[in-house]
């Protein structure tokens, strides 16, 4: 099943967490969605000899003699494991041939060392010439899951450039997605991406890149949720800087020094997942209606001062809350707190104008502000028809 | 019983704020109370008018009766009746002074409270006295302004009466009844506040009398033995808001959300033990730095809960914001929905850093207050105890 030529564009979402950030760590129920700023790949089959990767976001432009690349596969083990964890010597190997040395973890070694792996991993004996070009609309390190739509792309794409999944696309269509069991191993590959990336990742990121929409994700167990609606919001990043590892000891600390206090405080957040989970699917049944936003915006109110209970705040998030509010808007952190990212919901019938001068007075406060959406489809295969002009032509330069 | 002579003392007893627990109180949870040192002063005088007297600057209110007068309406009364109202002499009173049931403003609150502890008080020898009373607590906001009225009335009728002791010696500016004594005011300035509240819960009252630290829970109140008097600022948004509309609200939103909010009304009561336990700390080993940071943390903690519950507004929201910049901890006390709010002041907290907080909030509209909260209850004064302003005021009639 060699591809003779063929070029496709694959496309997958961020994430945000919609509630239970730093709960979850503690054993409660989170909610977590895909985010509709998307990562955009493009993949063609060359008879170059060689693999070539284009990450204009990060001005990554590499490329590699697939004849340099095929000794790096000797002495692999059975090509099986592959699938359930990932191959220290493969890897260790690659960090060698590329001089990505151990302690790097700079996006460009990360992104890099995640491709060759999956292109090493899925195309194995049959190693084809490619070029694979990647532009997204999301900010790196923001908490957002610009790795895990990377590696999703990636993976839809690497895995179907080599046949072993389909390439759903009919030439009628715009947008198709792939059957439940592909998804599956789309999410098992890209899974091995984060682990490269990040260590030990929880798998929501992943999850949530490739079946989109609402997803629980509770004790470890990941349940994507299947009536949701899709839901207007503000993205907002506040570009202040902070330690994620820093926030959630941060509270475990709190939650040491007063238990009677914060363990009560987490219970509630798990409700809040709970009851917004509830919500949503009545909303997604028996249609949206005033009430069910209204219950949102108060859950949102809730949970942001939890959050804040839990020594998450930070005063730039005070200040998206606040004039968010002046025009009637709720809104939250989503993620690690201390500054990074929040989300504002939009009601159907708020005023466009009144969106506009909203994003326009966060912008004035230093923050960016995308006016997008969340519960929005996950990895999808694309004609080239589907994509905007802008990334049409940004993924054709290469 | 010792006879009535021309006399002239002074008693006074503080304002109450709720330090944590407010509203998750009425759901059995635990609340601490504390007394606040913005105080009523009241100076009674016997006479030899044949008439009472008393004097309320602060509520544009002078009124007299002649004891002739008010001698008929003790007839049929049962005497000593501290279990509960008596109603037929209330009802005799509203009468009397033309009070209709539907009134509850507050002149007419503090008169009919006034002339049912004295005439309950003083029952078969009703003397001619004249009482004053000024107060530097503004009314209707939540800050026990009619208990520490009621409490002073109290405790200068029965002191008055003979009924308890005058206890303060020639040496002394400031004095304390004994803890029986004690007992005593609480129970008749109880009346006084079911007169003007209907069915108070007593805790106003109580923090008037005994001062200091009280815990509220479940409707039993324990004065806490050891607390320290903390410095604040207490801030009246001048917000108005329905105590009534706020407290059904936050009960209809823990039926909307239970398995949300319950816990958050477990978290605050868990506030208002630890808050406890810190302060007890305080006072026996004494106050340290960290003692602080974790009654900061509490206030903090709390005010969110308070939002959780509905009971924020935009006000409250503005002070914690200006007192936060400037490193200082603020949260609602009360019924929320705007009124009052308390800032903690540390030890070290600058003189500047309390004058510009006090004038950015003057300037956003509010009224602010430094002072202090644990001070004593109720206690008799010498008039060289009293500031030349108040002594002015209470000498004038």
């Amino acid at each position: 099943l060699s591809p003779v030529f063929v070029e496709f564009f694959v496309s997958a979402p961020g994430k945000v967490i919609l509630h239970g950030e730093h709960s979850v760590v503690h054993g409660k129920v989170a909610l977590a969605v895909s985010l509709n700023l998307r990562t955009h790949l493009r993949l063609q089959s060359t008879s170059s000899g060689d693999v070539r990767i284009n990450l204009p976001n990060i001005d990554t432009f590499l490329s590699w003699e697939i004849t340099a690349l095929q000794p790096l596969l000797a002495g692999c083990g059975g090509e099986w494991r592959w699938i359930f964890e990932l191959d220290g010597d493969l890897l260790k190997r690659l960090r060698e041939f590329t001089g990505i040395s151990d302690d790097s973890t700079d996006t460009r070694s990360m992104a890099v060392l995640a491709f060759l792996y999956m292109y090493l991993t899925v195309f194995a004996k049959s190693l084809a010439s490619i070029t694979v070009s990647v532009w997204s609309e999301l900010p790196t390190g923001a908490g957002l899951g610009s790795s895990a739509a990377y590696n999703v792309c990636l993976s839809a794409a690497l895995l179907s450039a080599r046949g072993a999944i389909s390439s759903p696309l009919t030439p009628q269509q715009e947008s198709a997605r792939w059957s439940k069991e592909e998804m599956e191993l789309i999410n098992r590959w890209a899974f091995m991406g984060e682990k490269i990336i990040h260590g030990n990742p929880s798998g929501v990121d992943n999850a949530v890149g490739t079946w989109g929409g609402f997803l629980r994700y509770h004790a470890g167990n990941i349940t994507p949720l299947s009536w949701v609606p899709i839901l207007r919001i503000l993205l907002t990043n506040t570009k202040v800087p902070r330690s994620t590892k820093v926030l959630v000891s941060g509270v475990k600390d709190k939650i040491n020094k007063f238990p009677s206090i914060m363990n009560p405080i987490l219970e509630s957040v798990s409700a809040v997942s709970c009851t917004c989970e509830k919500t949503l699917t009545e909303m997604a049944v028996h249609g949206p209606s005033p009430e069910h936003y209204n219950i949102l915006e108060e859950l949102i109110d809730i949970n942001q001062h939890h959050l804040n209970v839990m020594g998450v705040g930070h005063s730039s998030l005070d200040t998206l809350c606040r004039v968010t509010l002046a025009r009637g808007l709720h809104s939250k952190l989503t993620g690690a707190g201390g500054g990074g990212c929040g989300i504002t919901l939009l009601r159907p019938e708020t005023d466009t104008s009144v969106i506009q001068s909203t994003i326009d007075e966060l912008k004035a406060c230093g923050f960016d502000c995308w006016e997008t959406s969340i519960g929005a489809p996950g990895v999808q295969q694309h004609s080239s028809a589907a994509l905007s002009q802008d990334i049409l032509k940004i993924l054709n330069s290469y």
